[in-house]
């Protein structure tokens, strides 16, 4: 494979593929139909060099099929952060980045004049001044290097702040980043710093451990970013249905809603061209831009955090900003030793209302926007319910045309009752 | 200020390792690029790293006349960057930080980054399905048990821990730690340990910090370290429980998407047009790992083993009893 390099320019591209073998991992190379059959031999092969032992082959008589296996729960560091690491640069980048870190870590300060005579005669390289001003530029927008002006002239140094130093200095910090770098947002950042400390996790495993969602990271700081400054924000997804379509939409984004038990990260956004809320999931978001700010920003989040707590998960349902629906109430039975179902219930139910109607029985209250969504925990129940009522008749009809197709197929009963 | 940079990169890292180095031979530059590269690096690497004839390598080692190699540049700053100190900061809001911090290092980390913009705020973020009855950080108590544990685990030391367990039993434990789990959906803090009789390692288990009642602190283990692969093979379930997966109602996707955390192996369905999926897992998780699976309906079929369906089995039988059984429907129609 003739110009093929483990790094890359584009961090969009990989990610699709990577996210495509890790979830969906029973593809063969001829179902792969959103590029050429040569870019998915490159990107395999990239993924490979980057995951190792994590890829499994299985054969079978469609072809060999990829897959990124990983007990998620067994892992002190997330595999996939392995593609962050892998951005490509030129002999240029870094020759300068490590000469320049060695012209000025001692201390000195140095206007970019001096600086670019003291890489050229001692490190024998022949940089002109224009490169060393967009590289001290790039490196003072990072935070690696302190520009100060004196009268008319500007100053560079390097910054003070060491990553091991800092993790030594005070007592538990490299534990908690050790933890942070696997749970919560953007561990992929606090990895960085263990890496740069050259320390590794060796301390916490994490329960429901989605990996995959640190490839969505590389989008989020322009989403949070809208946010803060109120504005717009263009972004573009693949259609989950035509692989090859690209779709581009304009919201106004209000927060990042994280299912921990599905695993999917969602958008919150106003959609003003509709008058309503929506919800978009992150993973198929490739790319943000924020755009010019939004006018009614303050009065519209403050309609969003009211309405929220009424979503069981994401959707707002089919009506507008502010939804009627019945409250779905669930009639539960629940034995005599089982407190441990009321617990379930007490610690599940979220905004629900939990009351007991009599001995076993006991009754649950859902005034939720979209009667639906609450539907698979819901069945999560199956053996107790008693009696379901409310929310909508499409929700109650799916409930039990649902119970009945299950029983036929664990029980093999024919029920009459039920056409 | 970007995550994706070349400046976190695997190679720039391998670079920044070697210039710790005093003197090297071209064996070891191999032996760093086996080690911190990626599997193909060393295909790559080699040719920029090595000083080349025709001047084509970075030129950031040198060969000295005693054949070894010296790094051009020594002891690269390994300078933290604005993002990850952002990064810290927004930890700081994490309640769970002060069970790693005292309330003094808090401080004066706090007083360090008082300049710096958190990367994310709290509010930018809401987990809408974690379980409400999580550990309590802001326990003096918690705290210290967890800090107890934690010193435990790094320094190999054997704790006496006395618990309540899930069914309200005390219980206790001579055990050497070595783990900690967190689960985001309980939002909880478990303890895995190697049980310890008479001096010796037998078996093991899960112990929730939150329901630690009192920890007594033992001397340092000093036989033989467990394996964690052996441990963690004999709390596996002997078979994983195979499914059947229909198109249906985007069910293939949900399924994929949320099983996602486990080891499995995955297959086209060729019948039906959906998959079917193995799924590997811990014995002590069966209830859950079956209730998740139900609720998908009829979407999901457990197939084996024969023990897992036939809980399945009895769950939807009960219900179907419930809604249409002699007491059930003609009573309870849908309004």
């Amino acid at each position: 494979m003739s110009g093929f390099s483990e790094l890359i320019k584009n961090f969009s591209k990989t990610r699709d593929f990577v996210r495509d073998f890790f979830i969906n991992g029973f593809k063969t190379r001829s179902e792969f139909d959103k590029k050429s059959a040569r870019t998915y031999d490159n990107e395999k092969r990239r993924v490979e060099s980057w995951l190792g032992d994590n890829m499994r082959y299985n054969d079978s008589v469609r072809g060999r099929m990829i897959t990124i296996s990983v007990d998620s729960r067994r892992v002190s560091e997330n595999p996939l952060y392995q593609a962050y690491y892998s951005k490509s640069f030129t002999d240029n980048d870094i020759r300068l980045h490590f000469f320049m870190f060695d012209a000025l870590k001692g201390g000195g300060k140095y206007t970019l004049k001096q600086l670019t005579d003291i890489l050229n005669v001692r490190y024998n390289a022949l940089f002109d001044e224009q490169t060393v001003r967009n590289k001290l530029k790039e490196y003072v927008d990072e935070g690696l290097i302190i520009a100060e002006k004196q009268g008319k002239t500007a100053f560079f140094s390097l910054s003070e702040d060491r990553a091991d130093e800092i993790l030594a200095e005070y007592p538990g910090l490299s534990d908690a980043v050790k933890f942070f770098s696997e749970s919560g947002e953007f561990g992929v950042v606090g990895n960085g710093i263990l890496k740069s400390a050259r320390l590794s996790n060796d301390l916490f495993f994490k329960k429901h451990n989605y990996i995959v969602h640190t490839l969505e990271d590389a989008v989020l700081p322009d989403i949070l970013r809208a946010i803060d400054e109120k504005r717009f924000a263009a972004f573009t997804t693949f259609s989950s249905k035509n692989a090859k379509t690209e779709k581009t939409s304009r919201v106004v984004p209000m927060q990042i809603a994280v299912s921990a038990q599905t695993g999917r990260r969602y958008l919150m956004a106003y959609v003003p061209s509709a008058g309503r809320f929506g919800s978009f999931r992150l993973d198929r978001i490739c790319s943000v831009k924020p755009a010019e700010r939004y006018a009614d920003f303050d009065k519209i989040y403050e309609k969003y955090l009211k309405n929220a707590p009424r979503c069981w998960g994401v959707s707002f349902g089919e009506r507008r900003e502010e939804g009627q629906t019945q409250p779905i109430r669930l009639t539960i039975l629940v034995g005599e030793n089982e407190k441990f179902i009321i617990d379930r219930l007490e610690r599940e139910k979220r905004a629900g209302k939990l009351k007991q109607l009599s001995d076993g029985l006991w009754e649950l209250t859902l005034d939720v926007f979209d009667a639906t969504e609450p539907l698979p925990w819901i069945k999560s129940f199956i053996g107790r319910i008693v009696s379901i009522e409310g929310g909508s008749r499409n929700m109650r009809e799916t409930f039990l045309n649902d119970v009945s197709r299950m029983d036929k197929m664990y029980n093999g009963a024919e029920n009459d009752d039920i056409q | 200020m970007t995550i994706f940079s070349e400046i976190y990169g695997t190679y720039y890292r391998i670079v920044s390792r070697l210039s710790g180095l005093d003197s090297f031979s071209d064996r070891e530059v191999y032996d760093v690029i086996g080690e911190d590269g990626f599997r193909d690096s060393v295909l790559f690497l080699p040719q920029k790293l090595l000083p080349q004839a025709d001047g084509s390598d970075w030129g950031l080692l040198k060969r000295g006349e005693d054949g070894l190699l010296y790094p051009a540049v020594k002891d690269h700053p390994r300078v933290l960057t604005k993002l990850q100190k952002m990064w810290l900061k927004a930890k700081l809001s994490d309640p769970r930080v002060r069970l790693f911090l005292s309330d003094e290092a808090l401080s004066k980390l706090s007083a360090r980054l008082e300049d710096v913009p958190p990367l994310y705020r709290t509010a930018h973020f809401r987990v809408f399905d974690k379980f409400s009855d999580g550990d309590d950080y802001e326990s003096e108590f918690y705290r210290r048990n967890f800090q107890t544990v934690l010193k435990a685990i790094k320094e190999r030391r054997l704790l006496k821990i006395n618990f309540t367990s899930g069914h309200d039993r005390r219980m206790s434990r001579v055990c050497l730690p070595f783990k900690l789990e967190y689960s985001e959906k309980n939002d909880k803090f478990r303890l895995y340990c190697h049980d310890v009789k008479n001096g010796r390692i037998n078996g093991g288990g899960l112990i929730n910090i939150g329901r630690i009642d009192k920890i007594t602190v033992g001397k340092i283990y000093s036989g033989e370290m467990p394996s964690e692969n052996d441990f963690f093979r004999n709390i596996r379930a002997r078979q994983p429980i195979k499914v059947s997966i229909s198109p249906e109602r985007n069910a293939v996707d949900r399924f994929l998407n949320e099983f996602a955390e486990y080891e499995k192996r995955v297959d086209r369905d060729l019948e039906n047009g959906g998959c079917t999926a193995e799924i590997y897992y811990d014995g002590r998780d069966e209830t859950e790992l079956l209730i998740q699976l139900l609720g998908f309906g009829a979407a999901v079929e457990i197939l084996s083993p024969e023990s897992v369906r036939r809980q399945a089995a009895e769950r939807v039988r009960k219900q179907a009893e419930l809604l249409f059984g002699k007491n059930g429907l003609k009573e309870l129609q849908p309004q």
